[in-house]
């Protein structure tokens, strides 16, 4: 299980991976949703590895900026998530941090860009972003 | 127990067409389907868990657990699959089999394609063969299966190419923004379009209602009941008649024969997981290019010890699909107008003739691309996967980008196959498709081909940039998967004669993709479709 800590960690993870502009970030636009169902269906293998990449993201933060990711600005969070990407890690993951990341940026888009049924993409808000019509 | 005349194993594109066409011409049909009904409102068109994008799942079947596969890759490495995962060669296991979610393009092969060895000769290494049978011969099935099943096409410019006695039953589908800008590129090019023809009402007809040109066609079923498949069409004339028994969640793991070869019947574990054995006058497999083979393997028995129509190694060989190298381009405006199922247009300008390669593919726009799918597969390759810029892209260019792909012919390789796992077992018991090796390098060399002819009409079309890449040597099969029970007149070669006989099994059919020596560079639904009225027609004048 992943601790309001961590769940705080993920939203502001996800919502580098899909920022806020006119249009609402991933967690506003109900990624966290998303997630948290997938962890009790298809990804509950994963929510291992969710729960040892967040801990370690916050190290890396901790290590490599002093603070705790929530705690940065979104341009230090892109920073390191720049180092994630390239596998530019201070401290030993249990994880790869790489892999990690990008497991990360798939299941976010997942949950943004899929149907509403699936507990993202609250009022087909990305959808009309993008301008793909539904007629059911 | 009900003696029947004949047992269908597989309700799919083939299975549904030979059931209709027995019980109507009088004959006791068991029809066996190892998956259930999938109807439309328990069919919630999630975009994660469907046909054509299963990340998290399908819609389908088969189910996810008990049902796995081998996946030997290009490198030998094994792994376990199960059916919504990579190298599991899924194809739908529902009544109407694939045709229940397909994007139903109903291409007829090119009479070239059934001469392939004849028109090219055999590379070394390959199985490139000849049908036995011509393009003449499947005509008059072909015509049967777009009027009996429905399909729209602009017969006027299908008869430019392929000889036909009569047009189409319907009106093409509609010419999109897409398909208007692919046809003013292809012009600039010299090169002849024409519209797709679809198993899809574009009017109404067999008592069903015109397609609502809506967004989630290929891989999820209609909300009006316009796509035309078997379920809709020959199973239902088969269920008509009152001599065809459908049993659904029936998975049959045997065919049963006398040691003369001559087949008494099927075993098969039903719903409440208990085994039973049916009887008939005569058997037809079509379970699919996979599942047939597998069946066919795991039917062996003292005198027929390496399988049914195994007696000189052909089952399971040949396994072929499509290959299908893409370029996707971003144009200057938007080229989406929501308008489904999406494709419209299509070139067959480079199916033969192309110059230094073997064979070719017909190439076309794309079906509607959903937003989760158009993120995973179209973005530009130096895009950065996430942050603003990414979101900005999709924000965009989802409306601005399209893609060109279309089925490349494959030159099948004897060594790309279909074999029983000798340990892994499925729910039942029973061992599991493996399936290992790649298609032939020459198919790769003929993707690569089309992948440049792809790219060249984006740009045509005013594409402000192209991406893409060909690809590399793997094994395709998916739901066009072929070739593993081939067709052809010498037993040493082939596993079944020009009338989907295996040979040294009088009683045993198959009808499904497995009989196709090629593939042709076509979806190759219309043409099991048409093999399935000829093997069916000749069984009941037998």
């Amino acid at each position: 299980m992943l601790t309001s800590n961590h769940w705080n960690i993920l939203r502001s993870l996800m919502n580098r991976i899909i920022p806020q502009d006119d249009f609402p970030d991933a967690w506003e636009a109900g990624v966290g949703n998303y997630l948290a169902r997938q962890f009790e269906r298809d990804l509950r293998s994963q929510v291992e590895t969710y729960h040892l990449g967040l801990e370690a993201l916050e190290a890396e933060s901790q290590a490599f900026a002093g603070k705790g990711f929530t705690e940065l600005d979104t341009s230090a969070q892109d920073g390191i998530l720049n180092r994630l990407e390239a596998g530019q890690v201070t401290l030993s993951w249990l994880v790869n941090p790489t892999e990690f990341f990008h497991m990360v940026i798939e299941h976010v888009m997942e949950g943004y860009y899929s149907d509403p049924g699936n507990g993202g993409n609250r009022d087909s808000i990305a959808w009309r972003m993008i301008g793909f019509k539904s007629r059911e | 127990m009900i003696h029947y005349d004949v047992i269908v194993v597989g309700a799919g594109a083939g299975g549904g067409v030979a059931a209709g066409v027995l019980a109507e011409a009088g004959k006791r049909v068991l029809l066996l389907e190892r998956g259930g009904h999938l109807i439309f409102s328990q069919d919630p068109h999630d975009h994660l868990r469907h046909q054509r994008f299963s990340r998290h799942g399908h819609n389908a079947g088969p189910e996810i657990e008990g049902n796995p596969r081998v996946a030997v890759d290009a490198h030998g490495q094994a792994r376990v699959v199960r059916p919504h995962e990579d190298g599991y060669q899924n194809n739908a296991a529902v009544v109407g089999g694939g045709t229940r979610v397909y994007g139903a393009q109903a291409w007829r092969f090119l009479p070239q394609d059934f001469r392939m060895a004849s028109l090219y000769g055999i590379p070394t290494g390959s199985s490139l063969g000849d049908w036995p049978i011509s393009y003449a011969d499947l005509e008059p099935y072909y015509e049967r299966a777009e009027w009996e099943i429905g399909v729209a096409g602009d017969g006027i410019a299908s008869a430019r190419h392929w000889p036909r006695r009569t047009g189409f039953p319907m009106p093409p589908l509609p010419l999109n923004k897409q398909g208007q800008v692919l046809r003013a590129g292809a012009s600039k090019l010299g090169w002849e379009t024409l519209s797709i023809p679809a198993l899809i009402n574009t009017m109404p007809y067999n008592a069903r209602p015109a397609c609502i040109q809506c967004q989630h066609c290929v891989g999820f079923t209609c909300p009006v009941d316009a796509k035309n498949g078997t379920h809709n069409t020959f199973i239902a004339r088969a269920l008509a008649t009152g001599l065809c028994d459908l049993v659904t969640q029936a998975m049959v793991v045997r065919i049963n024969t006398r040691p003369s070869g001559h087949v008494s019947g099927v075993s098969y574990y039903g719903r409440e997981g208990q085994i039973q054995t049916a009887d008939a006058e005569s058997v037809i497999c079509a379970g699919g290019a996979i599942e047939t083979a597998r069946l066919l393997l795991n039917s062996a028995s003292p005198q027929h010890p390496h399988g049914l129509g195994n007696q000189h190694d052909q089952v399971g060989r040949h396994l072929q699909g499509h290959y299908y190298p893409a370029a996707v381009g971003l144009m200057p405006e938007p080229v989406y107008d929501g308008v489904g199922p999406g494709i419209s247009t299509a070139t067959i300008q480079f199916n033969h003739g192309n110059s230094g390669v073997l064979g070719g593919a017909l190439l076309a726009d794309e079906f509607i691309e959903l937003p989760v799918i158009f993120w995973a597969r179209q973005l530009p390759p130096d895009l950065p996967r996430w942050g603003m810029a990414n979101k900005h892209f999709m924000r965009e260019n989802y409306r601005r980008v399209m893609r060109v792909t279309g089925p490349v012919q494959e030159i099948p390789s004897p060594e790309a196959r279909v074999t029983l796992d000798p340990s892994v077992r499925d729910r039942w018991g029973m061992p599991v498709a493996r399936l290992s090796g790649t298609t032939h390098m020459e198919t790769v060399r003929t993707a690569a081909f089309m992948f440049e002819r792809a790219h060249e009409w984006l740009q045509a079309s005013g594409a402000i940039r192209v991406w893409g890449q060909p690809p590399g040597l793997y094994l395709s099969g998916g739901q066009h998967q072929a070739g593993t029970c081939r067709m052809g007149n010498d037993p040493h070669t082939s596993v079944v004669d020009q009338w989907g006989r295996v040979h040294g099994h009088d009683n045993l059919f198959v009808a499904d993709g497995s009989v196709h020596v090629t593939n042709g560079g076509f979806n190759p639904v219309l043409t099991i479709l048409a093999l399935a009225f000829r093997t069916a027609e000749h069984i009941a004048q037998s």
